[in-house]
């Protein structure tokens, strides 16, 4: 077992990074003075993943929407779901499937050991039958059509769907009514030893808690697993976006818009300095202190729900404006010209610091929350970046690092815009 | 931990502070309490906006947003919210603390006379506000209301409680009519902004570890230049349903939306604690006989919930559920509604919603806006409670309080929403 303990010294603050013998990756964040404390144990292993080999063996593809599906049911062991056993310990439990991770979490401000207990069991205990399996299939089913029916989720994968040709970011991460009723307990089998394999999870603690006491439970509870070579395999996507434009109608009050600007994806996922620079740009692109808001709010173009965000995992990049306006392509013209704008004259110097002071503080703020501390760790240990690099990245900016993204981040001629209209 | 301690500085205005060290922002909110009225209602929440917009030190909107980037990503909101049949307007600012700051700034003292500019010198022009920052903002009020309805789970609700309610101030939404907002002029808001100042009740929390102390004094000063004339609040309760009222929207929905309303007799200013339970114990948590045997064992909802108004002791059912479904949804509910008023619970059953409820009272003071929530959510209690005290409570229900609550619910008001079919006979 391997630990190590990470300092910062401008947080006054310290986690550990336990390589577990079990093959399991531990991160321990303790926060002095709270009361609760969340947890996570999250998989590398999402909806994207529907294709892939072990050990450069026979190459595997599954239904779309089996990694939430999976989520669903391994909630449920043969005495009983987890959230009764959490009852017991008056946590507060929850699962997401995401395009790229599966993660269950509790956060509790009592009998934490039991509840890591329960969640360390859980997880490794699959049990599928087919009568298990096919009873999901009503719930998951209501789910979908929940999802159908909210405006905000159907732009955003309209949008996806019409930006990414081959790459399964564009598939609903539940799947469809159709293809979860391919899944069978063999598939579901099948994933679970793939993905649920400990070297390829991480276990993130934050809050009101000591390494030791996450070790031993870990020492007790973990079943070692064998290291196997996963590869995830994702058809070649081309440079540019499928279609520009997708528009749907809906019973809505004012039409939604989602705006992506698609980027080339590197091997690796973007690096610490990457995200800061990137999250630097949009702050002084988009933020309510943006020139370009104020002139799209003057416009009557946009309100209080413009939003954007970096979008960004294995195989996919780019960056997603979001919000409700009258004239959508009015806000996607207008956006867009003032990128290219920017491009040829350049960031002002007053507008970086400000933005960078404003991305600094985001951060720190954030880091007293141990919801926020458990969930970005898990992200950055599944895309291989660590914390207090990324938030010194920020702080270490300068106007020539963020000019010289914005030379790569924009494409104007690879952007989709996707609309949610009445009738 | 987490105490609250109070200081009046003018009639009905209350300085409180929580000094905390464990976080790295602090954040003071001032919250004025008015009565929940028709005719006031759309002003007051469009005033809120404006003057959290602009002041007469930044007028323009893009200054003041810099300022605050400037302060370390500091920010600067306003809200408005229903408690019982009282309007309540938030205004707040919060940022990281002082010992983050790059540099040697002193934020704190920087954002306390930011949050007082806003709310006591704001940007006018001839004795009334700018009519260009009016016209942005309700603008923006006006999109606010028409994109409710673009989530059907909260559209059908705000709807059910609008017909439950038609009769009583609750009735009226936290932002008034759409009407009143368009008719609005900057004259009106002034007129808003000075009957706010001069007769709301005001709470002040400060929520950091840096001397409230300098925030105090500068509160003190301002609402002592103000002749204050406080008005009475009051909520009314109506203890028991009458005939059941039933409303229906037909919609192109996949999925169907069905909300229950129940009078339960049980409001602040009494204890409430017992039917707050009961309200957990029915469909609060993942373990509530809601979830597990409407959801879970039956399959007939995607979600089914209860919520509680204490300060109304109003009960809410939500639930997703299919078309064809709807009746049996609601017969299965109802049930268990039925099953505990008969003393059908477990002990297991009160000991995990007790533990449950305990995690969120601790858990919820682990951030700063928790905190602030928690006390402003119990300023028209019986009693102002710390987190601890309230998990005491707590554990002073019993199992026969509980069902002593649930024989007090009263059907009062059945919405749907139903998803309807195209002409193929297909649901769209």
């Amino acid at each position: 077992m391997d630990i190590k303990e990470i300092k910062s010294a401008s947080l006054s603050e310290k986690y550990y990074k336990v390589k577990h013998s079990s093959g399991l990756t531990i991160y321990v964040y303790p926060k002095d003075g709270y009361n609760s404390t969340y947890a996570i144990f999250g998989t590398k292993y999402g909806s994207i993943n529907n294709t892939f080999k072990v050990d450069g063996g026979e190459i595997v593809k599954v239904p779309d929407g089996i990694a939430h599906y999976l989520e669903h049911k391994l909630f449920e062991s043969e005495d009983g779901d987890a959230f009764s056993r959490y009852a017991k310990t008056g946590a507060n439990a929850n699962a997401y499937t995401s395009f790229d991770k599966t993660c269950y979490l509790f956060s509790c401000t009592d009998n934490f050991e039991e509840s890591l207990e329960i969640l360390l069991d859980f997880v490794q205990s699959p049990y599928f039958t087919k009568e298990t399996v096919a009873k999901e299939q009503g719930i998951i089913g209501q789910e979908i059509k929940m999802y159908d029916d909210s405006p905000a989720w159907r732009v955003m994968f309209n949008m996806l769907m019409n930006m990414y040709k081959t790459h399964p970011v564009r598939i609903d991460i539940a799947g469809t009514v159709e293809s979860i009723a391919e899944i069978t307990p063999e598939y579901l089998y099948t994933c679970y030893n793939t993905y649920y394999n400990l070297n390829n999870m991480v276990l993130c603690v934050a809050g009101n808690v000591e390494l030791d006491t996450v070790l031993n439970i870990a020492d007790r509870m973990l079943k070692k697993s064998q290291y196997h070579e996963i590869e995830n395999i994702f058809e070649e996507e081309p440079d540019g976006v499928l279609a520009p434009y997708v528009e749907q109608k809906l019973p809505v009050g004012l039409p939604l818009f989602n705006l992506g600007f698609k980027e080339k994806a590197g091997e690796k996922r973007v690096d610490e300095k990457t995200l800061a620079y990137s999250e630097i740009l949009l702050f002084l692109i988009a933020s309510s202190t943006s020139v370009l808001y104020r002139k799209m709010m003057d416009e009557n173009l946009i309100n209080a729900s413009f939003s954007y965000e970096f979008f960004e995992g294995e195989g996919f990049l780019g960056t997603i404006f979001s919000g409700e306006s009258r004239d959508p392509e009015k806000v996607s013209d207008t956006i867009k010209q003032y990128i290219d704008e920017l491009k040829v004259k350049g960031i002002d110097s007053e507008e970086f610091e400000i933005a960078k002071r404003a991305t600094y503080g985001d951060a720190i703020s954030a880091m007293n929350s141990t919801d926020h501390i458990a969930n970005i760790l898990t992200d950055f240990d599944f895309s291989d970046r660590e914390l207090y690099t990324y938030i010194d990245a920020i702080a270490n900016a300068t106007i020539e690092d963020i000019t010289e993204r914005l030379s790569t981040m924009f494409d104007t001629e690879k952007t989709t815009l996707s609309v949610i209209k009445n009738d | 931990m987490s105490k609250l301690s109070r200081k009046e500085i003018a009639p009905s205005v209350a300085f409180n502070t929580v000094k905390e060290s464990r976080f790295k922002t602090m954040r003071i909110s001032v919250t004025a309490y008015l009565p929940l009225k028709k005719e006031t209602a759309a002003h007051n929440a469009l005033m809120s906006l404006v003057l959290t917009r602009s002041c007469n030190k930044y007028p323009d909107f893009t200054e003041l947003s810099r300022k605050l980037s400037y302060l370390y990503g500091a920010s600067l909101s306003s809200g408005f919210m229903k408690i019982g049949d009282v309007q309540a307007l938030t205004f707040s600012i919060s940022g990281i603390d002082d010992r983050y700051a790059l540099n040697d700034d002193v934020i704190s003292k920087e954002l306390s006379d930011l949050l007082c500019d806003v709310i006591f010198d704001p940007f006018l022009k001839d004795g009334a506000f700018d009519s260009t920052e009016c016209e942005q903002e309700r603008r923006q009020l006006i999109d606010m209301i028409d994109s409710e309805f673009n989530e059907k789970r909260v559209y059908a609700k705000n709807k059910a409680l609008s017909l439950m309610c038609e009769s009583e101030a609750f009735g009226i939404k936290r932002y008034g009519d759409r009407e009143s907002v368009l008719s609005a002029t900057p004259e009106d808001l002034y007129k808003a902004w000075q009957n706010m100042l001069s007769s709301a009740r005001f709470e002040i929390i400060y929520v950091g570890d840096s001397d409230s102390s300098i925030a105090c004094d500068v509160f003190d000063k301002r609402f002592n230049e103000i002749k204050r004339n406080p008005q009475k609040l009051t909520t009314d309760i109506i203890k028991e349903a009458q005939d059941v009222k039933c409303g229906n929207e037909d919609m192109e929905l996949s999925q169907s939306k069905m909300i229950l309303g129940f009078r339960t007799a049980v409001a602040e200013p009494e204890d409430t604690m017992a039917a707050r339970m009961m309200c957990a114990v029915l469909g609060g948590t993942a373990h509530s006989k809601l979830f597990c045997n409407v959801r879970e064992k039956l399959s007939l909802c995607y979600y089914c919930s209860s919520s509680y108004i204490r300060q109304k002791g109003i009960m809410l059912i939500e639930s997703g559920v299919e078309r064809e479904n709807i009746e049996k949804a609601k017969e299965a509910i109802l049930g268990e509604i039925k099953a505990m008023q008969n003393g059908d619970i477990t002990d297991e059953e009160i000991k995990a919603t007790k533990m449950s409820m305990a995690n969120a009272f601790n858990s919820n003071c682990d951030t700063v806006g928790g905190i602030s929530g928690h006390y402003l959510s119990q300023m028209f209690d019986k009693e102002i409670l710390t987190p601890q005290e309230c998990v005491d409570r707590v554990n002073a229900v019993t199992k026969e309080d509980v069902i002593r609550c649930a024989n007090m619910l009263t059907l009062d008001t059945v919405f749907t929403l139903t998803g309807v079919t195209d002409e193929k006979g297909e649901e769209v």
